[in-house]
């Protein structure tokens, strides 16, 4: 039974460095990126700020193209589109909701406009009663409702979770299989966030989509997800189901997560492993492995080689040679 | 004024003058804090917290005033002094960390010459006595005394805030008061840097204020807890308590919107709707529109915050008297 719908083998994206003084260097936003995510379900990709997890979602929605590795969807290789079909046949089915509610609706445009433009570009609608209709289901879908209250209003007019419950429906309205969520709740209050993931949750069971979370917070990955890959200087450190990997987190940096979260129950606590250093330059990653600089359990050998990843059962796979 | 307390606040009330009309960011806020005590604030954005933090600074922006109320430092109602006079305790008693360290820092100057300068607006002290200070607080956060010579952008985020705190504290003052000084850090820096903040408290003995959205955290590192909403105290207690058991129902669908780490994973309900505008806030309780429980009477009245147990306050008509 075959059941993965999109698949990265050892993918990489470098962005080339701008000016005299740069070239020929680059910065390694994603190194030898492999995973695999199932019909339906939903992988919560974490990780720190620059640690190219949005890269990762960037390069599989197909706005930046791969510098190397290979991606798959429904096990045909995809990207570089050869032609526009290509492209929109792809994008219909892989769809990404952006982090900035402000940002991402264009300010002079209605909701009416910024709604059916992925209905006309798709070619969804086969009469304008039928966009219409269209555009009040996808509305009410997330929420806003009336609908026809909110079609003729600007961006400005809506609060930021209003905002991003229109980002959603734009995601939505060309019935896509596979949603690249990049972090969808990190600029919205938090009375406000659980609303909007909760949604999320009941839309991937109800339209049988497959989620690709994106998040800074392990304890919003626990509630989203049930598989977790951790992201580091731009590799995968851990992948496995969520509650293993945070339950029994096997790699240092992992672990280092883990205890930094904020846990009110408990108090200032000093962290099991000392919080030092902070994410290395990737234009310059450090040898081997990438956490090797900040990791308080390092090797001779953790500086010279690239661990590779490994299985330690169950699907959980770990990248450190001294587990 | 209680004899410990470093700081108390009478019935505040701050706000901005806008094209659209006046906004009351603060609206009555009343809170003392006693020495060495670290007490956090907790709200959404747009709720005064920022604001009730620059009027005691006495920072507020030209359009923004305190329209009535009083605060008193240290036995002193500082509320109406002028500049001169309020440069006695800005820095020196008082000091800030800013929410954006990026921004905070000159960039075209050294760390050497803002902390240096800090120092000399101040006190009167030789440039070389000065900078020693500086190379000290440095050490203190962490920061290698050699980097003063850096300028800010050759220092990551997390050095940044580091220099920020170093910057507050360069003058031993009694109170800190801290604007959301690691929403923009990554977990770990963050952590690292609430750790340095509890070290330096021990060691100086300073109050802190500490604000942010963050439930979570504050409810881990602070003794006790005011929750803000629209401009108004709804809820006070130590911290614990306040966190094992709320009394108002905005904290309690705050506590309920925090996915965790451990225990079993249950559905969340957070919070309806959203925060009203402070332009025309609603009668009544202000948070009676999102509220599960209101009833007819919270649309009319504005509920005070009283008493519901010994040290714990609470503004809302549903909550007072049932928590012995």
């Amino acid at each position: 039974m075959n059941n993965v719908i999109l698949e990265l083998k050892h993918v990489s994206k470098h962005f080339a460095l701008s000016g005299l003084r740069n070239i020929g260097k680059v910065v390694h936003a994603m190194d030898d990126v492999s995973f695999f995510l199932n019909k339906g379900e939903s992988l919560a990709l974490v990780g720190e700020s620059g640690s190219g997890k949005t890269t990762t979602a960037s390069v599989i929605a197909g706005m930046y193209e791969k510098t190397s590795g290979e991606i798959y969807l429904d096990g045909q290789p995809v990207l570089p589109f050869k032609t526009r079909e290509a492209s929109l046949r792809y994008k219909k089915k892989v769809q990404m909701i952006f982090q900035d509610p402000f940002a991402s609706l264009n300010p002079t445009h209605t909701i009416r406009s910024i709604l059916e433009r992925p209905f006309l570009i798709h070619k969804l609608a086969g009469s304008t009663r039928e966009l219409e209709a269209m555009l009040c289901d996808s509305l009410e879908m997330v929420g806003l409702s009336p609908a026809k209250e909110y079609l003729h209003r600007f961006p400005h007019e809506l609060s930021g979770g209003q905002r991003q419950r229109v980002n959603i429906a734009r995601t939505f309205a060309v019935s896509p299989e596979i949603i690249l969520a990049d972090e969808p709740t990190s600029m919205l209050d938090v009375s406000i966030r659980i609303g909007i993931m909760n949604m999320m949750l009941d839309l991937k069971e109800k339209k049988h989509v497959s989620f690709l979370y994106i998040t800074h917070d392990l304890a919003g990955a626990r509630y989203m997800s049930t598989r977790i890959a951790v992201m580091y200087a731009g590799m995968i450190m851990e992948i496995g189901p969520t509650e293993e990997v945070i339950a029994n987190a096997v790699h240092p940096y992992v672990q280092l997560l883990k205890a930094s979260a904020p846990a009110p129950q408990e108090g200032v606590r000093k962290a099991a492993i000392p919080a030092k250093g902070e994410i290395p330059s990737l234009v310059h990653p450090p040898s081997g492995c990438r956490f090797h600089t900040r990791c308080p359990y390092a090797k001779k050998i953790c500086s010279e080689e690239v661990p590779a990843m490994r299985d330690i059962g169950n699907g959980h796979l770990v990248r450190c040679v001294l587990v | 004024m209680h004899a410990d307390a470093i700081l108390e606040l009478r019935n505040l009330k701050a706000g901005y003058a806008t094209n659209a009309g006046f906004v009351r960011a603060v609206d009555d806020v009343s809170l003392t804090l006693h020495r060495g005590e670290f007490l956090g604030i907790a709200g959404e954005s747009g709720c005064g917290k920022s604001t009730l933090a620059y009027s005691i600074m006495r920072l507020l922006r030209d359009n923004a005033r305190i329209e009535s109320g009083s605060i008193i430092f240290d036995g002193t109602d500082i509320t109406s002094l002028d500049e001169k006079a309020m440069n006695e305790y800005r820095w020196t008693r008082m000091a800030m960390v800013f929410q954006s360290a990026m921004n905070a820092l000159n960039p075209v100057l050294s760390v050497e010459e803002q902390l240096v300068d800090a120092v000399l607006a101040h006190k009167q002290v030789t440039r070389a006595d000065a900078k020693k200070t500086a190379m000290e607080m440095l050490e203190l956060v962490d920061i290698n005394p050699e980097r003063i010579a850096s300028y800010p952008h050759q220092l990551s985020g997390g050095m940044r805030q580091r220099v920020m705190i170093a910057m507050a504290l360069l003058l031993k003052p009694d109170l800190l008061i801290m604007d959301e000084p690691t929403t923009a850090l990554d977990v770990v820096v963050q952590r690292s840097i609430l750790q340095k903040i509890e070290e330096l408290r021990r060691i100086f003995g300073f109050s802190v204020i500490f604000i942010t959205h963050d439930l979570s955290l504050l409810v881990e590192i602070s003794d006790s807890l005011a929750i803000m909403y629209a401009g108004k105290i709804c809820e006070y207690g130590p911290s614990r308590e306040v966190y094992a058991s709320p009394d108002h129902p905005y904290t309690k669908g705050l506590m309920n919107a925090f996915p965790t780490l451990t225990g079993p994973i249950s559905r969340m309900g957070g919070i309806e709707g959203q925060a009203p505008s402070l332009l025309s806030p609603p009668p009544g309780c202000r948070f009676a529109p999102r509220c599960s429980v209101a009833i007819d009477a919270c649309t009319k009245e504005v509920p005070l915050l009283q008493v519901t147990s010994p040290g714990r306050l609470c503004a809302c008509r549903l909550c007072g008297g049932n928590h012995e």
